[in-house]
């Protein structure tokens, strides 16, 4: 792929702050028109990555490019970029202000007050379109910061953690409009510490650690990848079944057992045996490897701490390392 | 490219003069101070209305036709009444019947010793007493040193003191320029000032709120300083216009409305020898404005490199010391507008807004001094505008601590 098929790529860069490596030798590319997911726990150097192809940090060494040239003012206007700390000016109305956010990357008032009027509604927030934004709560300031970002309809959309601060419901609401861009064709690149939300909505991630790239894949081959032969069954009667060739041990876990497979086993002949056994099958899921567990898997081991705690044990909070996909039988 | 710097500018002119401090202060001021004048005098003249019409019985037959002019300026209607046995019981009872304000008694008395009296059923404000009673005493002076045949006029008004200046210039102020050239001085340092602060504060929000990145992404960080005090600059300007107008408004209509409605407040006219010409106003204008562009870019400056209202208030010092050192000049460069220092100081740029301006309010300043100012001004605009862009541009998106000197220096350099 030529560089211009990348709507941001990142080749070799490091930024320091101090003696403190923020980000260090990091390649990236995001290709054009994908949802990817950038990953980390806090502090690993997502938001100084993303500062950089913003042009509001530059790298001390390496390149970063946008749409395949230096981001410069033209270029990063195409970009709708939602940063980390929200900011907004809390005494305009929020109609105004996104048609000024509009205004300042090219789009007539006219035309800005028709779409943010549309984006309001979408939202929920028309009655609040002459309301100062700082009567809203954090939330709806979070949304109208949102509308902002995207009103000039950018061919790239950079959210540095956009689902942190908003509730459920509207986490989904703005999942969906993720994927409303998604489906036109928008690239976009997100930031998330929230490993469930990015196994939903990304095609591609892209996990760092400690300032270092821990791997950039596309997100299904990733977990084919990353499948460790593993099969959850629940069943009642006989359980001899469950040991075999294929089946290097067996786990007990709360409704049935875990069988790890052997590098390479086939499932298959396990299900058959089964059935003959006379057991009572009453699932039989292979387990998936969440990315979580992946995360941890890859970052722990390349990236354990002075502390020796895997970087990527906090990540979610969720103790969870498998989960099953159903369906397998 | 300027479709940007144009919304800046909109969205800070707008927000500015929509906010309710922004009306408050310009329709309030201007009318604040009317009201100090007018409420007042409204009242007072409402209360003596009843008490206009008075009599004046001069027993001497030689003080009327002094103190009657003296007495119609402050504001009676005055008429003779010839001395006459009842005529007290008579006057007296006119009074008593609201025809008649008062009278006055004078005699020989009043002749030697300036005493006089006044019958009265309202008792007369302050004023009025002062207005008669040293109408009724320079009367009599008058009359008397008449007598010995002194120009009496000249002598009562103060007499004269020419100044005839041997060779070399000097300060030829009158009082009006003197105050013009004061208040006009101090008015600017207070506008430059106030609104170099507005465009400081508006900085350091944006800043601080981070949405400063948002609007970087889509325009140069130049760009953004340059809207930002173009914005504030007009409304600047919107502000001293409306002022200005009030001002002059005042003195053209609201000043002759008092004093036809006050006779005794003629004075006030006087006030008017106080209004700048349209060439002064001119002159005070450019000064703000080339004040105003060079400071309020260097508060953007300093705006860009802090990161609360603490560390700003403390980083602007410099930039009010340079403020401050012409207003402590203004008094002395007022006194000796021409000599070397006073012509020096008021050349430097940072300076010219209010020393020049206070040399120039008094007249006398050769014009190309004037010009010169201009020139240099132009060149301090210039290079305020590449050292602070450079400042703003580096700082406006650096986190962490403030930059010591030599930090600020690589930033000029390398942005």
């Amino acid at each position: 792929m030529s560089d211009n098929d990348f709507a941001v790529r990142l080749q070799g860069v490091t930024k320091r702050f101090g003696k403190h490596t923020a980000v260090d030798g990091f390649d990236f590319e995001v290709p054009r028109g994908v949802i990817c997911g950038l990953l980390g726990p806090n502090g690993s150097g997502k938001t100084t990555s993303i500062r950089m192809i913003m042009g509001i940090l530059h790298p001390d060494e390496g390149s970063v490019s946008l749409f395949g040239s230096d981001p410069d003012v033209t270029r990063r206007t195409k970009v709708g970029y939602l940063p980390e700390e929200r900011g907004v000016y809390k005494k305009m109305k929020c109609l105004e202000l996104i048609m000024f956010l509009g205004e300042i990357r090219g789009v007539k008032r006219a035309e800005g007050k028709r779409r943010g009027g549309v984006w309001l509604e979408r939202l929920g927030l028309s009655e609040w379109a002459d309301k100062k934004v700082e009567d809203l709560s954090k939330g709806m300031q979070q949304k109208i910061q949102f509308i902002g970002t995207v009103i000039h309809e950018p061919e790239l959309l950079i959210l540095d953690e956009p689902f942190s601060g908003l509730d459920p419901i509207n986490q989904d609401v703005l999942e969906e409009i993720v994927r409303d861009f998604h489906s036109k064709g928008t690239t976009i690149l997100f930031s998330t510490h929230l490993m469930d939300q990015a196994e939903r909505l990304c095609e591609r991630v892209c996990l760092i650690s400690n300032a270092k790239k821990v791997l950039d894949a596309d997100l299904k081959d990733l977990k084919a990848a990353e499948r460790k032969g593993v099969v959850a069954v629940e069943f009642e009667g006989p359980d001899a079944w469950t040991h075999g060739p294929e089946v290097d041990h067996v786990e007990e876990v709360e409704g049935g057992l875990h069988l790890v497979l052997r590098d390479g086993a086939d499932h298959q002949p396990i299900l058959e045996r089964a059935v003959s056994s006379g057991a009572r099958i009453l699932s039989f899921d292979l387990v998936e490897p969440r990315l979580h567990e992946i995360f941890v898997r890859h970052a722990g081991a390349g990236a354990v701490g002075d502390s020796g705690i895997p970087v990527g044990a906090n990540l979610d909070g969720s103790d969870q390392s498998y989960a099953r996909t159903t369906g397998g039988a | 490219m300027w479709g940007n710097v144009w919304a800046v500018i909109r969205r800070e002119y707008l927000q500015r003069v929509r906010s309710k401090w922004f009306i408050a202060a310009t329709v309030g001021g201007p009318l604040f101070m009317a009201g100090l004048i007018i409420v007042p005098a409204y009242f007072a003249v409402q209360s003596e209305e009843s008490a206009r019409d008075i009599a004046i019985v001069d027993g001497t037959g030689v003080l009327y036709e002094r103190l009657a002019p003296s007495l119609e300026e402050g504001g009676w209607d005055v008429r003779e009444e010839r001395w006459r046995a009842d005529v007290v019981t008579e006057l007296r009872a006119l009074a008593n019947e609201g025809e008649l304000g008062g009278f006055v008694m004078l005699d020989e008395l009043t002749l030697e010793t300036g005493e006089a009296i006044f019958y009265t059923s309202d008792r007369p404000s302050t004023l009025r007493q002062v207005t008669m009673r040293s109408g009724i005493a320079r009367s009599a002076l008058e009359y008397q040193l008449e007598q010995q045949g002194v120009d009496a006029e000249s002598m009562l008004s103060g007499g004269e003191l020419w100044i005839e200046m041997l060779g070399g210039e000097g300060s030829d102020m009158e009082d009006p320029q003197f105050a013009v050239a004061y208040i006009g001085s101090f008015f600017l340092y207070m506008v430059i000032l106030l609104y170099a602060v507005a465009v400081m504060r508006a900085t350091l929000e944006e800043k601080t709120n981070r949405i400063v990145e948002v609007i970087i992404s889509s325009m140069k960080p130049w760009h953004l300083m340059l809207g930002k005090i173009i914005g504030v600059g007009a409304v600047s300007m919107t502000q001293m216009t409306i002022w200005l107008t009030a001002g002059i408004l005042m003195f053209a209509t609201g000043l002759p409305m008092l004093i036809a409605a006050r006779p005794e407040l003629a004075n006030l006219s006087e006030l008017r020898e106080f209004l700048p010409g349209l060439g002064l106003l001119a002159l005070f204008v450019g000064y703000f404005v080339f004040g105003f562009f060079m400071y309020s870019g260097l508060y953007a400056a300093v705006g860009a490199m802090c990161n609360s209202d603490e560390e700003a208030q403390q980083a602007q010092f410099p930039l009010i010391m340079l403020l401050v050192v012409p207003i402590v000049m203004v008094a002395n460069v007022i006194e000796n507008p021409m000599t070397p220092l006073a012509t020096g100081l008021s050349l430097f740029p940072l300076f010219s807004p209010i020393l020049m301006w206070a040399r120039v309010s008094g007249g006398g300043v050769p014009a190309w001094q004037i010009g010169l100012s201009f020139v240099l001004m132009t060149f301090g605009v210039l290079a305020i505008a590449w050292l602070a862009g450079r400042i703003y541009k580096v700082g406006i998106l650096m986190a962490g601590k403030r930059p010591t000197l030599p930090e600020l220096w690589r930033w000029v350099r390398e942005a």
